[in-house]
């Protein structure tokens, strides 16, 4: 059986490793970016976008300041022993990732409507940001695997759940959260974005899927669908930081649930920034 | 202001220094697409502190915060453990705060995203620019010497922080009623020729 230590140490360093460093792809994709950027504003943005990341991982550093607000996505194993309380030893391993990143302490004081007026100020303890509600499925074998991933607000501002009339044509689904998308890159503000979409049945569902494709995406494998997507956004020219050039999305993850006999699809999309998705996963077997 | 002939960029560009207070002679030898690294003491606030400020101006209470707005850069920024980073600067709090400040002496505003014409117009009656930053804390956190609050501590990191920093990169992307930025957003931002800078 796994214990409540090791599954609290896996939250903990999912949080900082999301928070501080880039993944492999994001790294490649980067330098092949401004290997072709030819415009010099928008290779001046991505050459310090990858400075960043560069620093940060030599020194621990946040990518952002806003280090955002942690989603957590649980794989559970049909065979694997977990310990009582092992939800909570993964909120007890998240704050004190934040602790020690150190992520921003952001979390608002008081009661409901204290918290969205602001009225009673902030927490000084980056540990109380708490996680999102933690999505949790079931999976084939042995394993626990603890993903986490953290969502600026930037791109939160700019997100969008809604319904498409599909006309049975994936195109057309794809058209409409593209140009959603586009319509927002000039206010993003953190170009180049990567897009997420969810495609599902409810809001809820949708938003789930989209975090899944933010939580699988990988910017060196996109399929045809996903580079169509990032065709569309790039062809906004808004570029890194809104300098213009051809690079405004560096790919797009997509991830498509169960659907029902409908119209409609629900679509989530949301405009992750220049550092997302900013994720971290450890797998875990019992020893 | 000092021109640094001999200082390139990564990508083999001019960097232009800016040493705060800055002044108006200054100001006008910028140009859209300037690199600059700003170097000295600078303000860091966002939404919830620079209509408070420009309240403080309008009342010409300002120098009751102790704070000096001749020549100074605000940053639109949140000061905390993790550092700074640039916030969108065409929120309301903040690009409605920009006139004000501008005429209250403030020089270059620093942050992110497009501003509307009408902002681009105050900037102008004013002498004063906009320039834009990645948000790149970590290489940020590295040009960091000393950080204090100054006002409104109450907003925790959303306080008025004076910051003082050591070649903090940036780029000008409005200035003298041109901006940087294409044409087609929602801001109605003016469209440059880009071949012109």
């Amino acid at each position: 059986m796994l214990t409540r230590k090791r599954i609290e140490d896996a939250a903990k360093s999912c949080v900082i490793a999301a928070g501080t460093t880039f993944r492999k792809d994001q790294n490649i994709a980067y330098r092949g970016a401004i290997e072709k950027e030819k415009n010099r504003n928008a290779r001046w943005a991505l050459e310090k976008i990858v400075e960043n990341a560069k620093i940060a991982e030599e020194k621990g550093y946040p990518l952002c300041d806003d280090t955002g607000i942690p989603h957590v996505f649980v794989e559970v194993g049909d065979e694997v022993g977990l310990p009582k309380g092992w939800l909570t030893s993964i909120h007890t391993g998240v704050a004190q990732g934040l602790r020690l990143m150190p992520g921003r302490p952001m979390a608002v004081r008081g009661d409901a409507i204290e918290r969205v007026e602001q009225s009673r100020g902030l927490f000084n303890d980056p540990g109380k940001v708490l996680p999102a509600p933690m999505i949790v499925k079931p999976v084939k074998g042995d394993k626990l695997k603890i993903s986490v991933l953290l969502l600026g607000g930037g791109p939160e501002i700019r997100a969008r759940t809604y319904r498409v009339f599909h006309r049975r044509s994936m195109e057309t689904v794809l058209s409409e959260a593209a140009s959603w998308v586009a319509s927002e890159m000039n206010n993003l503000g953190c170009t180049p974005c990567v897009v997420a979409i969810g495609i599902g049945r409810t809001h809820m569902e949708a938003s789930a899927l989209m975090l899944e494709a933010m939580k699988e995406g990988n910017l060196t494998r996109q399929s045809e669908w996903e580079k169509k997507v990032t065709a569309l956004v790039n062809a906004t020219k808004v570029g890194p930081l809104g300098l213009g050039g051809g690079l405004t999305s560096l790919g797009t993850f997509i991830k498509i649930g169960p659907l029902r006999a409908s119209g409609v699809r629900i679509v989530s999309v949301r405009p992750c920034c220049c550092f997302e998705p900013r994720r971290a996963a450890v797998v875990l077997r019992a020893e | 202001m000092k021109r640094l002939s001999g200082k390139k960029g990564w990508a083999g560009e001019k960097i232009v220094k800016l040493v705060t207070p800055i002044d108006d002679a200054e100001i006008r030898k910028l140009k859209v697409g300037d690199r600059i690294e700003i170097e000295g003491v600078i303000y860091c606030g966002r939404d919830a502190v620079l209509p408070k400020l420009v309240a403080y101006l309008q009342r010409n209470e300002i120098q009751k915060l102790n704070v000096n707005l001749k020549g100074a850069v605000i940053f639109h920024t949140a000061v905390s453990i993790a550092g700074i980073g640039p916030t969108t600067s065409n929120k309301v709090e903040i690009e409605g705060s920009i006139p004000a400040l501008s005429a209250g002496g403030v020089k270059v505003h620093l942050g992110k995203g497009a501003l509307s014409q009408k902002t681009m117009e105050e900037l102008q009656r004013y002498n004063s620019v906009f320039a834009i930053t990645p948000p790149v804390t970590a290489l940020f956190t590295d040009k960091i010497i000393t950080k204090r609050v100054v006002a409104f501590k109450q907003e925790g990191m959303e306080a008025l922080y004076e910051v003082r920093v050591k070649g903090l990169p940036a780029i000008i992307a409005i200035a003298h009623g041109k901006s940087i930025f294409g044409s087609g957003g929602e801001k109605g931002t003016k469209h440059v020729d880009k071949k012109t800078y």
